[in-house]
């Protein structure tokens, strides 16, 4: 995984490449984001810049987020040095809407929801992200600023990059480009069916259709949510998720204690199901 | 027929790296083809070589024949300095 949060260091070690680099070409190379690695003629040695020695280190490392994954290699190898690593906390917020959006994400283990803030305070849930994709998908279609609030819901590691180094990947590799715009697509699926889940389906239908694509997300029988976040979710109050949640452990379908989920019976649960975990789940992946 | 012949100094597969490589591949396969030497030399492996070479940041291209001799430094991607500084009109 890359090196993240290295700011200091950097700084540190380009103070060093300045100084070991005066003028001219190289100078000018420097400056430009074009050098890998500087020459120390006092020492012999060779020394990385820190985007190069990420790069090298993530190389090798196994890719987990599916659209990176997705990439070709040489596209893969030439995002490294725009790549930080980062931890996302439970409860913190990423963009606000309205917000220019200043980084995107994509996450390993992290698990992102996508809120609309009605005027009156209340709150939808319109999307998830986890390795599958990406949160900033606003970006790579020429659109500035976030629509939706998004926030951490599960903590983890991500990959980040800033808005600008992602504008200009974006405009040298066609498969990121391939790979972000079936994603949208993908998305545009999913608010859609929500649209027509939310009006016409059942909460407990819902609940086990969110739980669904949650497991199939998290790749993972067992997740910790609270009866607050899934009201947010699902748009109803604590004491419907606690109706609906009771009724599917009465099945036997899940076990649901302290905010511990754990899918007992899958195919129980699908069939329990509103329906519109399939569809999302055929026509997105 | 002029072989152009050239060094390109990198630093294993570092992001610049790569792509100096790939730039100056396609440069030389429409420009040079079936008319240059090219030897890619690491200078992680080889600090002290590309030292004495003359060599302080990598990507590094010197061209060393025909002279005059010439260099450029970083990814390559600006087509037209490349050629330039290898004497190859566009």
């Amino acid at each position: 995984m890359p090196r993240g949060g290295g700011v200091l260091g950097e700084r540190v070690v380009n103070g060093r490449s300045l100084r070991l680099v005066k003028s001219g070409p190289e100078l000018r190379a420097l400056e430009a984001g074009q050098v890998d690695a500087v020459l120390d003629p006092a020492t012999g040695t060779a020394h990385l810049l820190p985007a190069a020695e990420r790069a090298l280190a993530a190389a090798g490392a196994p890719i987990v987020n599916s659209l990176l994954a997705a990439l070709p290699r040489e596209d893969y190898q030439s995002l490294l040095g725009e790549l930080e690593s980062v931890t996302l906390a439970s409860g913190q917020v990423l963009h606000e809407p309205g917000e220019r959006i200043r980084h995107v994400y994509f996450p390993n283990d992290a698990q992102v929801s996508l809120l609309i803030v009605m005027a009156d305070r209340k709150v939808l849930e319109v999307g998830l992200v986890g390795r599958e994709g990406m949160v900033g998908i606003a970006l790579a279609l020429r659109a500035e600023a976030s629509a939706v609030r998004v926030l951490v819901q599960g903590s983890g590691s991500a990959l980040r990059m800033n808005a600008a180094s992602f504008r200009e990947a974006l405009g040298r590799s066609l498969p990121l480009q391939h790979e972000l715009h079936r994603y949208a697509y993908a998305k545009l699926i999913q608010a859609r069916q929500t649209a027509a889940c939310n009006r016409f389906h059942q909460v407990a239908g819902r609940l086990a259709s969110w739980l669904l694509l949650t497991r199939d997300r998290v790749r993972s029988d067992r997740f910790h949510l609270t009866h607050e976040f899934l009201a947010a979710t699902l748009g109803i109050r604590r004491v419907g998720v606690t109706n609906a949640a009771t009724a599917l452990q009465r099945r036997k379908l899940i076990s649901y204690q302290r905010g511990n989920i754990r899918i007992l019976d899958r195919r129980g649960l699908t069939a329990a199901s509103c329906g519109c975990y399939e569809i999302v789940r055929n026509l997105a992946t | 027929m002029t072989v152009v012949v050239m060094r390109l100094y990198i630093a294993n597969a570092a992001p610049n790296s790569v792509k100096a490589i790939a730039n100056l591949e396609a440069i030389c396969k429409q420009h040079l083809p079936g008319a240059f030497k090219l030897e890619i030399i690491d200078v992680l492996e080889f600090p002290k070589r590309a030292l004495a070479d003359g060599v302080l940041v990598t990507p590094h291209l010197s061209k060393l024949s025909p002279s005059p001799a010439a260099k450029i430094v970083g990814n390559l991607s600006d087509r037209s300095n490349v050629l330039h500084a290898l004497g190859i009109k566009e």
